[in-house]
């Protein structure tokens, strides 16, 4: 062997082994790039207890300012007297007042409303406090005391599922859910074992982006939702799911979900991209649908299984048009 | 002074041993690497300048189509596209074929033949030359076109790493295999390479198409089953592919890629063996 050829066949080894090598770290460590943008998600997290089964989070501020929410706003008009009710009785102003929204669904053996565990919301923005624990006193709300934090224990019952406590965690941070949760989460103030010590849930919350997102444990959905036949078949396999959205002028976003094994994934692809052929063919002749499933695409690799979708605003806005003439005729007066 | 009349003969391991050594660097430098070096070049040089437009341009999302895609997304396109469907055929078929046909071509069989070495032992020399050559390049390549674009759009390098095994070990394993069954061909038929373009350009994609057992007789069949990314949608070939998939486990691939290369490695040594090679003048 040649000086020359020795270099190349030291040189290719070394190339090799320091991605495989520098590969292992990062898989082994959990490491990924998108660590450098976001410290895993939201602070909120250290809140949510970590049986958490699903978590949610969206960009109030963001999705509020969008072009597609001022798009909807002027399509849409809302009443003017619901969004200004909700600021009178609580001095929250959704649109200027949350900057974000983080909500979790934490099993407790019991099933709230249509939710398969209680569920808990923690929302940061500017929150007039005092108004708030006066409207919920105004409702028979009783204020506690609970290691130097006020609970606001609501007296009525909501849903099936028991009274609604309030809680102002820090400054501009409340939280909304069941007693028992909040009073979990004024706990994990100190530290503890929240859903940000999860490695399972933190490892995918990690690799979600957008302005709003979900991610979590797939039997916490299967109980009540109501899916396709070939789809529901390939549920038990399904382990952990997430959603991704960025919503500007248009959206775009990801679903994904994780099976058990290759074999699932697999199948799994192969009902999505049945649905996906069935779809894009009954579309054919109409190109404003046909555009929007073509910018479905479905992907992945071992057992994760994804579907991307990308809604341009042009795309929006031809959908929209859909729904203006299918509205339009049934909403417009018997003459 | 009389001549030692029983110089020792190398082993068949030892004679293996010494004709890889020596194809090796004759491989690595001779023309035929121009063109390995533009194939396996191109894919890092496609994610170089994805990676630049992506750090200039002021877009917050890759698009394929129009349709936003995520960097492992890109990466496993590129996989398929590049990898499994062209790279790794073209180079089993330019590489296997030319194992034995290039001496035959160039009239230097003979200095080989001349040696006391078994006759296989050259075509399993030449084949672990081969193997080392492409795999040395390919897999270097695959490992820089991952870092470079896994990143993208928030893809995850740690988690994508097992994949990216998945990729380096099919990618050796469908290398292995086209070169077996290339390195028979171009031991047994006059011109290899028609015989072998015919067969990775198609034969391959044709009867993949359709249903039935001939896909069973392709090496593609059982190489794409080990790609751990989806197949893409890019074209009605693809939607026809998958409408007709039929793809067989992870196990019962790699043994039948193994028995492939094996039997084809064999056989074409066989071949050399048995066979008189006629130099033109």
């Amino acid at each position: 062997m040649t000086t020359k050829t020795r270099y190349f066949v030291v040189g290719s080894l070394l190339t090799l082994g320091v991605g495989l090598g520098v590969g292992l770290v990062a898989y082994s460590t959990g490491f990924s790039t998108s660590a450098f943008t976001r410290q895993g998600g939201p602070d909120e997290l250290q809140f949510v207890p970590a049986n958490a089964a699903l978590v949610a989070y969206a960009d109030v501020h963001d999705i509020m300012l969008s072009d597609l929410r001022q798009k909807v706003r002027s399509a849409l008009p809302m009443k003017p007297d619901g969004q200004g009710e909700f600021q009178n009785q609580t001095g929250i102003n959704i649109e200027t007042d949350i900057d974000h929204v983080l909500a979790a669904i934490v099993p407790t053996g019991e099933q709230v409303g249509q939710m398969p565990g209680a569920p808990m919301v923690l929302a940061r923005g500017r929150f007039d406090q005092v108004k708030i624990e006066a409207l919920m006193r105004e409702h028979g709300a009783q204020v506690e005391e609970y290691k130097g934090v006020r609970l606001v224990v609501g007296g009525g019952q909501s849903g099936k599922g028991g009274s609604v406590s309030l809680a102002f965690l820090e400054p501009g941070l409340v939280a909304v859910g069941s007693p028992a949760l909040i009073r979990g989460a004024v706990d994990l103030k100190t530290g503890g074992s929240s859903i940000a010590t999860n490695d399972d849930m933190m490892g995918r919350i990690r690799d979600l982006d957008g302005n709003a997102w979900a991610a979590g444990r797939f039997d916490a959905l299967t109980s009540r939702a109501t899916l396709p036949n070939g789809v529901a078949q390939q549920l038990p396999s399904v382990t952990f799911f997430s959603a991704t959205a960025h919503i500007d002028s248009g959206i775009r976003g990801s679903l994904r979900a994780e099976t058990r094994d290759e074999e699932s994934a697999n199948g799994l692809r192969d009902v999505v991209r049945g649905f996906l052929a069935l779809g894009r063919m009954q579309a054919s002749g109409r190109p404003e649908i046909a555009g929007a499933l073509q910018s479905l695409q479905l992907g992945g690799s071992g057992t994760m299984v994804s579907l991307s979708f990308d809604l341009p605003a042009t795309a929006i806005d031809a959908l929209s048009r859909i729904g203006a003439r299918r509205v339009g005729p049934a909403s417009a007066p018997v003459r | 002074m009389s001549t030692p009349a029983t110089a020792r003969r190398p082993s068949y391991v030892g004679s293996v041993l010494r004709i890889f050594d020596l194809s090796l660097g004759e491989m690595l430098w001779s023309r035929r690497s121009v063109f390995l070096a533009l194939l396996v070049g191109g894919p890092v040089v496609l994610a170089v300048i994805s990676r630049v437009v992506w750090a200039l341009t002021p877009v917050d999302a890759l698009r394929v189509n129009g349709a936003s895609v995520s960097g492992p997304g890109i990466f496993g396109l590129m996989i398929w596209l590049l990898y499994v469907r062209f790279i790794v055929p073209i180079l089993g078929v330019f590489y296997g074929t030319g194992l034995i046909a290039d001496e035959v071509e160039n009239r230097t069989l003979t200095y080989l033949f001349t040696r006391p070495i078994p006759r296989g032992a050259v075509l399993v020399g030449k084949y672990l030359a081969y193997l080392a050559c492409t795999v040395l390049l390919i897999l270097p390549s695959v490992v820089l076109v991952f870092f470079l674009m896994v990143p993208l759009n928030g893809g995850s390098i740690g988690a994508q790493f097992p994949s990216l095994v998945g990729d380096l070990g099919m990618l050796a394993a469908g290398l292995a295999a086209y070169g077996a069954v290339f390195g028979w061909v171009g031991a047994r038929v006059r011109r290899p390479l028609v015989a072998g373009l015919v067969f990775v350009l198609g034969w391959e994609p044709a009867v993949l198409l359709f249903p039935g057992y001939l896909k069973h007789l392709t090496v593609a069949y059982y190489l794409q089953a080990l790609v751990p990314h989806a197949m893409p949608e890019d074209s009605a070939i693809s939607a026809l592919l998958q409408a007709f998939s039929d793809v067989p486990g992870v196990a019962p691939s790699l043994l039948a890629l193994a028995i492939l290369t094996g039997a084809a490695l064999w056989v074409a040594a066989r071949t050399v063996e048995s066979r008189e090679y006629v130099l033109e003048q």
